[in-house]
């Protein structure tokens, strides 16, 4: 199922550039997303694909060109703000806070949308209790979403991989976003674990998340996406619906190179 | 006067490059600043001082003294600081950055309590096995004989380094090292022990400076590392932390800035401390690389 | 035992035992006892203070000596130009709060080693400065500060009075840092000590709240130098040094970097037992204890580094 052509755009890229010195790790990227797509974004390796996804998360601050996100500027934000914004991520090698539970990691989450600072935790009001319950509990729901429900209290580090993957996404989903950006999220897992995974994203577009992803797995690009965008060197050289990009002859020679075509 | 100021910068600055060169290498090679430096160069200028009481005859004066005292610093303080590494800073180097910081301040504890036990605040007075002489400069300066030693032991030292580390197979694996261990090590280079030749050569030349600063202050006592090692930090990461040249040229700016406020600043001596540690501060500020250091990137 | 260090219960038991050492020095005719636990506890204080930035959110700081003496000789400086004590007090806390709210948004952009050598840098430029500011502080020759006694009516001895006062001081620091340890806050500065990008991409903004535990650290700082300051009715910036710093961090790491029960604990060994040593043994014994001192950091880095009495998290990621 995907949007309806007349859905809104909720992230507009024009002309984006990352420059690193003299190398375009990212440059000239124009593209759209509307809420409630899946959209994939493949390409081969060092294609600029994560370096992107950084500069919409405000990791880097972007060379050039605007990034609207909802209606607002918002390239060169640091990070917390754009979080704050409605658009939270995982990351291409798994970056949980190791040592805390599960739920804690989900806790942390919800950062953006509480609020208590000093005075609650010090003084102990009745507001500073209620906001730690409602924490809690959002936290407990969300693990529940994602299916880690009996593993609420383990550590983070003592879950299985794809355990871990699940729990970052539960952690971006705390802070309610409306753009959810997986960075290959799939990574490191088998065929089993994979289309668990293709479910879970399919449940989060239905609680009314757009969702943004890396994928190396044309499998689940086929299955899964709106739309798809392709990159290499940097620059987008594709894009469209996943049975025409992968037909593209430009898209095969990006991934087998000239003679491959 | 000016002059002047600037040959004792020069001076104070060579000897602060050595001391810099000590820090530089082993945070180029391991990201950690080694701060038992300045007890192992502080240690450096006992060893010589014991070499030369022990052996009078033989290194008390003239040229063959001063050579068996920078041997024995040298070698003294090269071992030690190789030793220090296997015991206190090996066995930590996998489990976080911070272990090994917190070991090596203890082992710095440890280094300059030992020897305040030995003789508590005195100072042992070092032997000046060069004769001390003004020779005149133009200007109405003098440089002393001795000026002329440290700044001569100084450059020798630092040339010696450059075509250790250019020229030679162990240098050329320790700038491998420097440059990203886990691929040296893939290519056969044994980290290890390119680390511990690393430590050994930082801590030789940290012992060469223990016995110039000895030399030019006339005595030594337990806590004679703290001060110099700590600007000479400042040197190295005005220089680029882990940047050879960055660590030669981070220490004569210092020497010569020191000098300089000590000199033109009301009360300037009181004040020439300050000097070095609002540098550093200024510094990492607005350039925390380093003159000629690189920034390095966390990939995301 | 986590549960156990950290329930209601023990915080209590441990408040009536820390009231009655005075009882127990006057009976048995050890008085010397009382100034010792008036040290332990200053520095019990320093190390809760610290604990918030090494021990939570994991910034290298060497130089929080520094802002003991702002806080010492604000009051100092307070009393002498006739500041009522308890005035006197908050001023100290403000002052070096203000300090250190300055320093940190000024370095809490560098990093590890970085912040290390700066706090270290500045923890030393301001020693000098109070050593060399001789019009305002005496300079090395020291300040009298004004007697005050507050608790009179209770003991007649001032060091009673004080060990009180800082036992006080004590129990509130470590139920504050367990208040803020379970919040938003306490979660945010352990997710930034774990990863820091991560954090950041959780929506954390880690800048501001390294500047909050930096803070927040300072209200401990100022209020122990003042009380110091009283107390001892005498400053000078040799109680200041170096040294001093790394004993406060050597504390926080023997204890168990973010455990309250660890830094605790630490202070009551690290800062208890040489005074004792002192008393008690021969005079040479003391000499060592600096010697000692050096060796258990390393020992206990190398063989224990997740402390005496952890905090449940620091076990599990150094246990792994």
């Amino acid at each position: 199922m995907s949007s309806s052509p007349k859905a809104r755009p909720l992230l507009e890229v024009k002309d984006l550039a990352q420059h690193f010195g003299g190398l375009k790790a990212v440059d000239q990227v124009n593209l759209t997303i509307h809420e409630g797509e899946i959209v994939s974004v493949i390409g081969p390796n060092g294609a600029g694909k994560t370096t992107f996804f950084n500069v919409l998360t405000g990791v880097y601050q972007g060379t050039r060109g605007e990034i609207l996100f909802d209606g607002e500027r918002v390239r060169g934000l640091p990070s917390h703000e754009i979080v704050a914004r409605g658009m939270a991520r995982t990351f291409q090698n798994i970056r949980l806070f190791q040592d805390m539970t599960a739920l804690e990691n989900v806790m942390v989450g919800r950062h953006t949308r509480t609020s208590q600072l000093l005075l609650g935790p010090l003084l102990r009001t009745s507001a500073f209790f209620e906001e730690e319950k409602a924490t809690e509990a959002r936290a407990k729901e969300l693990l529940e979403f994602v299916g880690l429900k009996s593993l609420v209290n383990e550590r983070a580090r003592n879950l299985a991989y794809g355990a871990q993957r699940k729990l970052e996404i539960a952690r971006a989903l705390a802070s309610e976003p409306k753009l959810l950006i997986l960075d290959e999220p799939t990574a490191g897992m088998n065929p089993t674990e994979s289309v668990d995974l293709v479910k879970l994203v399919r449940k989060v577009r239905e609680r009314g998340v757009t969702v943004l992803l890396i994928e190396h797995q044309m499998r689940v690009v086929m299955d899964i996406s709106d739309r798809v965008f392709v990159f290499d060197y940097g620059v987008k050289i594709a894009e469209g619906a996943p049975k025409d990009v992968v037909a593209n002859p430009r898209v095969v020679e990006a991934y087998l190179g000239k003679e491959g075509a | 006067m000016l002059i002047q100021q600037l040959v004792n910068g020069l001076t104070l600055g060579a000897i602060y490059s050595l001391i810099a060169l000590g820090y530089t290498l082993v945070y180029g090679i391991l990201a950690m600043i080694n701060f038992a430096h300045s007890e192992v160069l502080m240690l450096g200028s006992f060893f010589a001082l014991g070499v030369a009481m022990l052996l009078p005859s033989a290194f008390g004066t003239g040229t063959a003294g001063l050579i068996g005292m920078f041997a024995a610093a040298m070698l003294g303080a090269g071992l030690l600081n190789a030793i220090i590494e296997r015991l206190a800073y090996r066995p930590l180097r996998h489990i976080s950055r911070l272990a090994p910081l917190i070991s090596a301040i203890g082992v710095s504890i440890v280094l300059q309590n030992a020897v305040f036990l030995w003789i508590s605040t005195q100072s042992l007075s070092f032997p000046q096995p060069v004769a001390i002489r003004q020779l005149p400069l133009f200007g109405g300066a003098t440089v002393s004989s001795l000026q002329l030693v440290i700044l001569g032991a100084a450059l020798a030292l630092m040339v010696l380094l450059h075509f250790w580390v250019e020229k030679t197979k162990m240098g050329k694996a320790m700038r491998a090292c420097a440059d990203d261990i886990s691929t040296a090590g893939l290519m056969g280079i044994n980290a290890d022990f390119v680390i511990a030749v690393t430590f050994f050569v930082g801590g030789a030349l940290g012992g060469a400076a223990g016995v110039l600063y000895g030399m030019s202050y006339g005595s030594i006592k337990y806590n004679l590392g703290f001060l110099p090692g700590a600007k000479a930090f400042t040197a190295a990461v005005l220089g680029g932390i882990g940047n050879i040249r960055g660590a030669v040229l981070g220490g004569f700016i210092l020497g010569f800035l020191e000098v300089l406020a000590s000199g033109y600043i009301p009360n300037g001596a009181e004040w020439r401390d300050v000097v070095a540690f609002s540098v550093l501060i200024v510094v990492l500020l607005f350039r925390p690389s380093g003159i000629l250091g690189e920034k390095i990137a966390e990939k995301v | 035992m986590t549960r156990l260090l950290r329930s209601r219960w023990t915080f209590w038991v441990l408040v009536a035992a820390a009231l009655c050492l005075p009882l127990v020095a006057n009976i048995v005719e050890f008085p010397y006892l009382v100034r010792v636990g008036g040290v332990v506890g200053l520095f019990m204080l320093l190390s809760l203070g610290l604990n918030f930035t090494l021990g939570y959110v994991g910034l290298f700081d060497l130089g929080f000596i520094a802002f003991y003496a702002i806080g010492a000789y604000t009051t100092a400086i307070a009393m002498k130009h006739h500041v009522p004590a308890p005035v006197a007090l908050l001023l100290a806390v403000l002052v070096t709060v203000a300090a250190r709210a300055a320093l940190g948004v000024t370095i809490l952009r560098l990093r590890g080693d970085y912040l290390a050598i700066v706090t270290m840098g500045f923890g030393e430029i301001a020693r000098l400065t109070i050593n060399n500011l001789d019009a305002l502080t005496n300079g090395p020759k020291g300040m009298q500060v004004r007697s005050w006694r507050p608790l009179a009516f209770l003991a007649k001895d001032p060091n009673v009075q004080f060990y009180l006062l800082i036992a006080a001081a004590v129990a509130l620091g470590a139920a504050a840092s367990r208040r803020l340890e379970d919040s938003r806050v306490g979660r945010a500065w352990v997710a930034i000590r774990e990863d820091e990008v991560a954090a950041r991409l959780s929506g954390i903004p880690v800048q501001r709240y390294m500047l909050l535990a930096f803070t927040v650290s300072a209200v401990f700082a100022g209020l122990a130098g003042g009380l110091f300051a009283m107390w001892e009715q005498f400053v000078t910036p040799e109680s200041f040094v170096f040294w001093e710093s790394t004993l406060i961090v050597s504390i926080v790491v023997l204890g168990g970097m973010g455990s309250i029960a660890g830094v605790l604990l630490g202070a009551l060994i690290l800062a208890g037992l040489p005074p004792l040593m002192q008393a008690t043994l021969s005079t040479e014994w003391i000499n060592y204890r600096y010697l000692l001192f050096g060796l258990i950091l390393v020992l206990v880095t190398l063989f224990r580094p997740q402390g005496l009495l952890p905090s449940s998290r620091r076990e599990a990621e150094l246990n792994s």
